[in-house]
């Protein structure tokens, strides 16, 4: 739960143009992020939703409009301050791993910020126990699994402490184990009172993990509110290429008959919706 | 375990592998079977094996790929250890998961070309195939295409009428989706539907995605460190929940979960259990509508 | 990059199409050869004029040989600052710290700029009118080693793959805080381990795994390999190479007979 409804993220009217392209990448895109929010961008590859997420930490500045984070406006508090801000987790973990240990690698982002070595230490200490990769502190990355490189990753971005995370595409090439590992720290650490943006094709881990979704496409944002209410807008995945989970399908399909709910996100809703119906119509 | 019956296409015997560097078995004792046109879907956690298993289908283990192998691969009729690895790739196609790693041509073209060329067609022969291999692909005329700027799933259906070039008896998949977005994931999908339907190669398939899983394969075959530890058909294989639950790495098909928590209650019979979301309403319309009477 | 990392342009001319890449590859190197036998600024501009000509007639635009005049225009400089130093023949035309400067030197200078335009702009004729399969295959068929050629392809294939890769390593490390721009160049050299370490290790990797593919797809499956693109040596390449070799003749009695050129005793 949010402790206080603050903006942590403005979007005004941003529109973003690569290099030499005519079609805009964001499109008159405006949004605005509470802190303590765990957000789902969905949508296809080129819909833009990794590009509006670079604008959050700088990576990308706005061709028109602008991005405030924390109340800095992007083009004028440069990368240092944001990347203090806005943590950013890229999809493949082998574009930034490159240490000759798991605790080096952590170490990277938080020396890069300026922190004593003191500081450095707690804090790669602390990220690695909420990864629960401690004993693993002084192994070779390399040797890691991909699972566990991933959770490398993003702890050494968690490590920079910032109070946004952003993590791009955190389940894919990850089986059940590793998908669960890592969305269970993105819970605990937006438990612990940090936003978090997830960019994720993986409409069950949004279903179950994010609160609020995004979906865009061509650049714009076709919707944005209540996972619940997003998910169960048929007319809008179908905009977007999208397909909601298997268990919100057949409860749409089975649309509202027998006082089923339509709009279930997992299964044990759907379950113990049935349980109570049936219990109700057989008077017990 | 063994059935060496000609009728089998592929047969595979008590398969041990250790890779060099590997402190434990890749392949602990592998054994099945698959009969020419089925659909064979391989599932399993990262680490299963299911990779490894694909290399020794294709030959590669034991000639290229080095490392300890013991047991037996008859593919085809052939011994895997027996041939070249050149000999079984006139029967045997495989594509692998990273769709950059293996487009070999600057052109889609070149890239179907590739493995012909290596086998000494003749240049006519070769531009007589390509044109219907894309359009299985729904790729036609894009022959002159860069491959770099290619889609994700663009290159994936180029790796997959690569393999096809060869008019292979068995066509392996090893994660064909797994990098891709959903239109990507539909395009393969769409092209493997398209490839079972109109014709009879073998297709053994290496995947996450259940739904699409059960709704192609015919069999299922589930591994977990080294070994197969379950298989059977999508109905079979997904009723068998405890084992999902216990190895952890799989997801099951959401309306599989849920109609096994009614069976646990015994609101549905074991024989009506289903992975299928058309059966699945089915049963629930039917289960809703008695408790209203 | 038209096509993978190669500068080829793609255009219908008879250059482009007709001409095979052996015959081109003769050519490029009797220019050299001919840039070579004179030092005359003026035989050198008129030869560089000449296959500029040659690059118009297969319809590249003059635009795109701009990056090779304007590299080459450096040395053009350097030649005429430099030469005159050691050129002491001619007529002289002023003094500057005591040396004397005269016209035979700075003509010298100049040709030395022509002769390296001359080179890179025959070259680049060369890589823009070849693409890099018809370049390999041509390669090939004079003797390159089939693995040789193998390596050129897939390096002009995967180069753009690579680079492209190297920029969201850029933009993943700059992400945590990483500062390429700041310090002094020992610290950003230290720096660049983070960008190229990764870089390197996918390049392992993705060789590793393209290695498998190939051995997948049959490589060495036979001693011999087709083609789907087919090469042919024609009349016209013919009467072409040996117009090639009739030209380095002459450019050699030339230069022994002392015609087109400024400095006997330079090259």
């Amino acid at each position: 739960m949010p402790e206080a409804a603050s903006p942590v993220i403005q979007v005004r009217d941003v529109t973003y143009l690569y290099e030499g392209t005519q079609a805009a990448a964001l499109d008159h895109v405006s949004l605005t992020l509470q802190r303590g929010e765990f957000i789902a961008f969905v949508g296809q590859n080129g819909a833009g939703k990794t590009t509006l997420a670079k604008t959050f930490n700088g990576i990308l500045l706005p061709t028109r409009g602008e991005v405030i984070v924390e109340g800095h406006e992007t083009r004028a508090a440069g990368l240092d301050m944001l990347a203090r801000i806005v943590g950013y987790v890229y999809q493949n973990p082998d574009h930034q791993i490159f240490s000759n240990t798991v605790r080096e690698e952590v170490a990277f982002g938080p020396r890069n910020l300026g922190l004593t070595p003191e500081e450095v230490n707690k804090t790669v200490l602390h990220a690695l126990e909420l990864v629960d990769m401690q004993k693993d502190a002084d192994t070779y990355p390399f040797l890691l699994g991909r699972g566990q490189r991933q959770k490398l990753a993003v702890a050494s971005v968690i490590a920079m402490g910032s109070p946004v995370l952003v993590v791009d595409e955190p389940t894919t090439g990850l089986d059940l184990q590793g998908s669960l590992s890592i969305m269970e720290l993105l819970r605990q650490w937006n438990a612990d009172g940090r936003t978090i943006i997830i960019i994720t094709h993986d409409m069950q881990v949004v279903a179950e993990y994010a609160r609020r979704t995004v979906v865009m496409a061509q650049g714009r944002v076709l919707a944005d509110g209540p996972t619940r209410a997003v998910l169960t807008d048929q007319a809008v995945l179908a905009q977007a290429f999208l397909k909601a989970p298997q268990i919100t399908r057949l409860a749409q399909s089975l649309n509202g008959r027998f006082g089923l709910p339509r709009d279930v996100l997992t299964v044990k809703e759907f379950y113990a919706a049935m349980k109570e119906r049936l219990n109700q119509r057989s008077g017990g | 375990m063994s059935d060496a019956s000609p009728s089998n296409i592929l047969v595979v015997e008590d398969l041990h592998f250790n890779y060099p560097t590997g402190q434990t078995e890749a392949l602990k004792g592998v054994s099945f079977s698959v009969r020419p046109g089925e659909f064979i879907g391989l599932m399993g956690p990262t680490g299963a094996g299911k990779t490894t298993l694909a290399l020794c289908l294709r030959g590669l283990i034991p000639h290229v790929v080095s490392g300890q192998m013991q047991g037996q691969v008859m593919v085809c009729g052939m011994n895997t250890r027996e041939v070249t690895p050149a000999q079984i790739g006139e029967k045997v196609g495989l594509a692998f998961q990273d769709p950059e790693a293996q487009v070999i041509g600057l052109t889609v073209v070149e890239d179907l070309a590739y493995g012909p060329e290596n086998y000494e067609w003749p240049p006519a022969r070769i531009r007589a195939e390509i044109p219907r291999l894309l359009k299985l692909v729904r790729l036609g005329g894009m022959e002159e295409r860069e491959t770099f700027s290619l889609s994700g799933g663009q290159k994936q259906r180029v790796a997959l009428a690569s393999a096809l070039m060869m008019s292979p008896e068995l066509l392996i998949l090893d994660e064909p989706t797994s990098e891709l977005d959903p239109i990507g994931k539909a395009e393969v999908f769409d092209a493997v539907r398209r490839l079972r339907d109109e014709h009879n190669t073998t297709i053994l398939m290496i995947e996450h995605a259940v739904e699409q899983l059960a709704e192609f394969a015919d069999r299922i075959l589930m591994m977990d460190q080294g070994q197969i530890v379950a298989q059977g058909t999508p109905r079979e294989l997904f009723h068998n929940v405890d084992l999902f639950h216990r190895t952890g790495g799989e997801r099951l098909p959401q309306v599989a979960e849920l109609l096994f928590a009614l069976e646990q209650d015994g609101l549905i019979t074991p024989d009506q259990f289903s992975p299928y979301e058309g059966d699945a309403l089915h049963l629930i319309s039917r289960l809703m509508e008695a408790a209203h009477a | 990059m038209p096509v993978g990392y190669s500068i080829y342009v793609e255009t219908p001319s008879t250059l482009h199409r007709k001409i095979d890449p052996r015959t081109k590859l003769i050519a490029t190197i009797a220019v050299f050869i001919l840039a070579l036998e004179f030092n005359h600024p003026l035989v050198l501009g008129l030869l560089t004029a000449g296959v500029l000509g040659v690059g118009l007639w297969a319809q590249l635009s003059l635009k795109r040989f701009l990056p090779f005049l304007l590299g080459a225009s450096w040395f053009l400089i350097l030649g005429v600052l430099i030469w005159p130093a050691y050129i002491h023949q001619g007529l002289p035309l002023f003094t500057v710290f005591g040396a004397v400067i005269t016209l035979d030197g700075i003509l010298f200078g100049l040709a030395m700029g022509l002769r390296v335009a001359l080179m890179v702009v025959a070259a680049g004729v060369w890589m823009m009118t070849t693409s890099p399969q018809k370049m390999t295959l041509g390669l090939l068929k004079m003797g390159l080693p089939y693995k040789a050629g193998l390596a050129m392809s897939t390096s002009i294939r995967f180069v753009p793959l690579i680079n492209a890769e190297r920029a969201t390593i850029i933009e993943a490390q700059r992400a945590r805080g990483l500062r390429l721009d700041r310090g002094n160049p020992l610290a950003r050299a230290s720096k660049s381990v983070a960008v190229i370490g990764p870089m390197f290790l996918r390049a392992v990797d993705l060789a590793q795994a393209l290695a498998v593919a190939m051995d997948a797809r049959g490589f060495a499956a036979r001693e011999n390999r087709t083609s789907l693109i087919e090469i042919e040596m024609t009349r016209t390449d013919k009467i072409i190479i040996a117009a090639c070799g009739v030209a380095v003749i002459i450019g050699l009695v030339l230069r022994l007979l002392g015609i087109g050129v400024i400095v006997k005793g330079y090259l």
